[in-house]
C-alpha cells in the first residue's frame, strides 16, 4: 500500500499542491470586496505612465513615439533635449533681440533686449531660464518661471518660438494672426507672453491642476507632464494597486472593474468627449474652482458636466457680447484648430453622439505619430460604412462621383481645409457635403470645389456639378461680380480676411491643385507682401515648394531661401520686387485698380486665438 | 499510447483553426495579441508535450520502469500534456486586458506533473 501511495505522491503531489494554492489565493483576490468595489474616481490619483508600462507595453511603446507625450517635456528631464539648438541664435523683431543660449548646467535660457542697446548693459526686457519645453511636432514653445505677482509658481510662455519643420526661430506674432505690430513697443514684442498656469496648463499635460489660491499665487500642478495615459484613461493609481497582485490581474477576465476607462469601449458620444476636453475649446461651468482645482473631468464622464464647448455665439458670464464670433465662418463651423470637438458634434455623421466619433479615424496606439490615424484607416471605408456609394453617383466606382472618386478620398471634399492653425491650414471636421451654389455671392467661408479649382469660380462650380452627375441646386443669391475677373481663391488671397488670405495661401500650394505650379506661384507671391506674418509665412514656405516642383531657376529659389517673412518691411519688398521681375506679371498687373479695390475690402480684424 | 497520439492529433488540428483565423482575420485574433500568444502558445506546448508523452512511453519500454509507476507516469504525462495545452488556450481565449484568463493556473499544475514524470522514467528502476 505504501509503495502504491509514493508515485501517486511524486506525480500528482506538487500539481495537486499547487491547486490548493492557486485556488486558495483566487478564493482571497475574489472575496476581497475592496478589491472589485467601484473605486471613488473623483478622488483618484495619477499613477504615471512607467507604471502602465509594465503591463501594457505595446500601449505604451504607441503612446513614447506621440506628440502626445512629448507635448510638455521639463527642461530639468533627465535627457531632454529641445527641439531648437539654443546655441547662442539670434532672433530679431519689432525692434529687440532675442538672444537663446544655454545656462551653466545646460539648461536653454532666453534673454532679450533691445535691439539699440548693449546686450552687456542693456535693460533686458526678459533674462529666464526656460522651465517647460512645449510641443514637438510643429512648433516647439518654450515656457520660463517670470513672477508677475503670482508667485514663483507663475509660468510664463515666452513670445519666441522654435519652428520645427522650418528649423528656425519664429516670434510669436507671426503664429497668430494679427498684424505685425510697432517696431521698438515693448507691448507688440510680449503681445503673446502669455500665462501657462490659466492657459496651456489644461489641454497640454496630465491632470492639470492650475492651483490659484486665494491670494492670487499659482500652486500649479499636474499629474504628468506631456498627455499620457491617464489623460484619456483617467488616474490610475487604484488600478495599478488593485492589479498589483498576479492572482487579482488572472482574475480581471471576469470584467471591467472601473478603475480606468477604454475609451473604445465607450458610447461615441463620451468616446468623443475624452478628446474633445482639449481638442475643442471650452468654457468652464465653474471658472473659479477650475482655476483652484482643475476640472475634475473623468473620461468615460460627459464633457459638458464641467464645461460647454465655445461656439459662436457664445457668451462668457454676464457678459451678452458673443467675444468667440472672429473664431467661426457666419455657418458656425470653425475657422481655427483646436475646435474639432465642437466641429464634430456639428456633423451629421456624429448623430448627436451616437454615430461618427474619433476612434473611427484617429488610434491613439496606431503606428504613425503624425495624425493619429489608426492602421486600418481608409477615409472611404470610413464613409462607406454607412453611405451607399453606389447611390452616391457611384462614390468609388471608376469614373464616378464625376471622375473625383478617382483622383480624391472623401476627406478632399467633405472635409475642406476650412481651419487655420499652426501657420497651417488645416482640414474641418465639420462633416458636410460641399454645395458651391449655396455660397455663390458669399464673401466667407471657402468652399470645397474652388479651393482645390484655384483658378475658378463658385459659378463655375455650380454650373459644373450637373455634368458630374452630382446634384445641383440654383444659387441663392446672385453671384459675387468681382469673379467674372478673379478666381474665388484670388479674391480670397487679395481681399479676405487673414484667415481666408491665410486658406488662400494654403489652397495655392496644395500638391494636388489641378493648375499649372508656375502660375500658381506667381499668384501666391503676393502673399509675401501680406500686412500679416502668418500669411507671409505661409506664402514663403509654399513658393519654396511651387518653385521646387516647377523646376525654375536659381535665381528664384535662391531669391526664395533668402527671403525672411520676419524681416523688415523694406527687405521683404525688395525681395518681392526680384521675384516679380523674375515670374512675370502678377494677377493684377493689368488692372490694378481692381487690387485696389480688393484690398480696400479687404478685413483687417486680428483674429484672437484662444489660449 | 494511444491516448498520446490523439493528444497530438487534438494540438496539431488547433493548429488548423489558428492559420484558418489568420487567413479570415478573424477579429478577436488579429486584434487581440494577447489571445493570439496564449493560443500560439498552446497550439505549440500541446503538440510538442504530446510528443514528450510518446518518448515518455517509449523510454518506459526500453528503461522497463516497474508497472505500478508506468501505469501512473503515463496518467500524470498525459494529464500534464493537456493541461498545459488547455490552459494556454483557455487563458488566451478569455483573459483581461493585460493578462492570461483564470486557466492559465491549471498549466504551471500540468508542468508540474511532467517534469516529475520525466524525472520518475529517468530514476525509477
Amino acid at each position: 500500500m505504501a509503495g502504491a501511495r509514493w508515485p501517486t505522491l511524486v506525480l500528482f503531489g506538487p500539481a495537486v499542491a499547487w491547486l490548493a494554492l492557486a485556488t486558495a489565493g483566487s478564493a482571497a483576490a475574489l472575496l476581497d470586496g475592496d478589491d472589485w468595489g467601484p473605486p471613488a474616481r473623483r478622488d483618484a490619483t495619477v499613477a504615471g505612465a512607467d507604471a502602465c508600462r509594465r503591463c501594457h507595453l505595446p500601449q505604451w511603446r504607441s503612446w513614447h513615439d506621440s506628440y502626445h507625450r512629448t507635448m510638455t517635456q521639463p527642461t530639468a528631464a533627465p535627457g531632454f533635449e529641445p527641439a531648437a539648438p539654443f546655441a547662442g541664435e539670434r532672433l530679431a523683431a519689432l525692434g529687440f533681440v532675442a538672444t537663446l543660449s544655454r545656462d551653466g548646467d545646460g539648461r536653454p535660457h532666453v534673454r532679450v533686449v533691445p535691439e539699440a542697446g548693449d546686450d552687456a548693459g542693456g535693460t533686458p526686457l526678459l533674462d529666464a531660464r526656460v522651465e517647460l519645453a512645449v510641443g514637438s511636432h510643429r512648433v516647439q514653445q518654450y515656457v520660463a518661471r517670470l513672477d508677475r505677482g503670482g508667485g514663483e509658481g507663475e509660468l510664463w510662455r515666452l513670445p519666441l518660438a522654435w519652428h520645427i519643420g522650418e528649423a528656425r526661430w519664429i516670434h510669436l506674432n507671426t503664429a497668430f494672426l494679427a498684424p505685425d505690430g510697432e517696431p521698438g513697443s515693448e507691448a507688440d514684442f510680449m503681445r503673446h507672453l502669455s500665462r501657462y498656469n490659466d492657459n496651456c496648463l489644461f489641454c497640454h499635460n496630465t491632470e492639470p491642476n492650475p492651483g490659484l489660491a486665494a491670494d492670487g499665487r499659482w500652486h500649479s500642478a499636474v499629474g504628468q507632464w506631456g498627455i499620457a495615459c491617464e489623460a484619456c484613461h483617467g488616474p490610475a493609481a487604484a488600478h495599478v494597486q488593485r492589479h498589483d497582485a498576479p492572482l487579482r490581474r488572472v482574475w480581471s477576465a471576469l470584467g471591467d472593474d472601473g478603475t480606468v476607462v477604454d475609451p473604445q469601449a465607450l458610447a461615441p458620444g463620451l468616446a468623443t468627449d475624452v478628446c474633445g476636453r482639449c481638442h475643442g475649446q471650452r468654457i468652464g461651468h465653474d471658472i473659479a474652482t477650475i482655476l483652484a482645482h482643475g476640472d475634475g473631468f473623468r473620461p468615460g464622464e460627459p464633457l459638458a458636466n464641467v464645461s460647454r464647448p465655445i461656439l459662436r455665439d457664445a457668451t462668457v458670464g454676464d457678459d451678452p457680447q458673443p467675444h468667440f464670433r472672429g473664431r467661426f465662418w457666419p455657418d458656425g463651423s470653425a475657422r481655427l484648430s483646436a475646435h474639432e470637438y465642437q466641429a464634430l458634434l456639428a456633423s451629421p455623421c456624429h448623430q448627436d453622439g451616437a454615430g461618427l466619433q474619433c476612434g473611427d479615424c484617429h488610434a491613439m496606439h496606431g503606428p504613425t505619430p503624425a495624425m493619429q490615424l489608426r492602421s486600418d484607416w481608409d477615409p472611404t471605408r470610413s464613409c462607406t460604412r454607412c453611405h451607399d456609394a453606389l447611390a452616391l453617383s457611384g462614390a468609388t466606382a471608376p469614373a464616378g462621383h464625376g471622375g473625383h472618386g478617382d483622383a480624391l478620398d472623401c476627406v478632399a471634399c467633405h472635409m475642406p481645409r476650412t481651419s487655420y492653425g499652426l501657420l497651417q491650414g488645416m482640414i474641418s471636421h465639420r462633416i458636410g457635403s460641399p454645395d458651391p451654389a449655396a455660397a455663390v455671392g458669399l464673401h466667407d467661408r471657402p468652399d470645397a470645389c474652388t479651393q482645390c479649382h484655384v483658378d475658378r469660380s463658385r459659378s463655375w462650380a455650380v454650373a459644373s456639378l450637373p455634368a458630374l452627375g452630382l446634384p445641383a441646386h440654383a444659387p441663392a443669391r446672385a453671384e459675387d461680380p468681382r469673379e467674372r475677373w478673379g478666381s474665388r481663391i484670388l479674391l480670397d488671397l487679395h481681399g479676405g480676411d487673414p484667415i481666408q488670405r491665410a486658406l488662400a495661401v494654403d489652397a495655392l500650394a496644395r500638391p494636388d491643385a489641378p493648375v499649372d505650379p508656375r502660375v500658381r506661384l506667381s499668384w501666391l507671391l503676393d502673399a509675401l507682401v501680406d500686412d500679416y506674418a502668418a500669411v507671409r509665412f505661409m506664402a514663403w514656405v509654399g513658393a519654396r515648394a511651387l518653385a521646387a516642383e516647377s523646376g525654375l531657376d536659381a535665381a528664384v529659389t535662391d531669391a526664395l531661401a533668402g527671403f525672411d517673412p520676419e524681416a523688415a518691411v523694406q527687405t521683404r519688398l525688395a525681395t518681392w520686387q526680384q521675384l516679380r521681375r523674375a515670374l512675370g506679371p502678377g494677377p493684377f498687373d493689368d488692372a490694378p485698380e481692381r487690387a485696389l479695390e480688393l484690398e480696400a475690402s479687404r478685413d483687417a480684424v486680428a483674429i484672437w486665438i484662444g489660449e | 499510447m494511444r491516448a498520446s497520439v490523439g493528444l497530438l492529433a487534438l494540438f496539431l488540428g488547433s493548429g488548423l483553426w489558428l492559420e484558418a483565423m489568420i487567413g479570415l482575420r478573424a477579429g478577436g485574433w488579429v486584434d487581440d495579441p494577447l489571445r493570439r500568444e496564449f493560443l500560439r502558445l498552446g497550439h505549440a506546448h500541446g503538440g510538442l508535450l504530446a510528443l514528450v508523452n510518446l518518448a515518455l512511453a517509449w523510454a518506459m519500454t526500453k528503461l522497463q520502469t516497474p508497472d505500478g509507476w508506468a501505469r501512473r507516469i503515463r496518467v500524470a504525462a498525459w494529464l500534464g500534456a493537456l493541461a498545459v495545452g488547455v490552459g494556454f488556450f483557455g487563458g488566451g481565449l478569455w483573459h483581461g486586458a493585460a493578462d492570461p484568463g483564470p486557466l492559465v493556473l491549471i498549466v504551471p499544475a500540468g508542468a508540474m506533473m511532467l517534469v516529475a514524470s520525466c524525472v520518475a522514467v529517468a530514476m525509477v528502476r
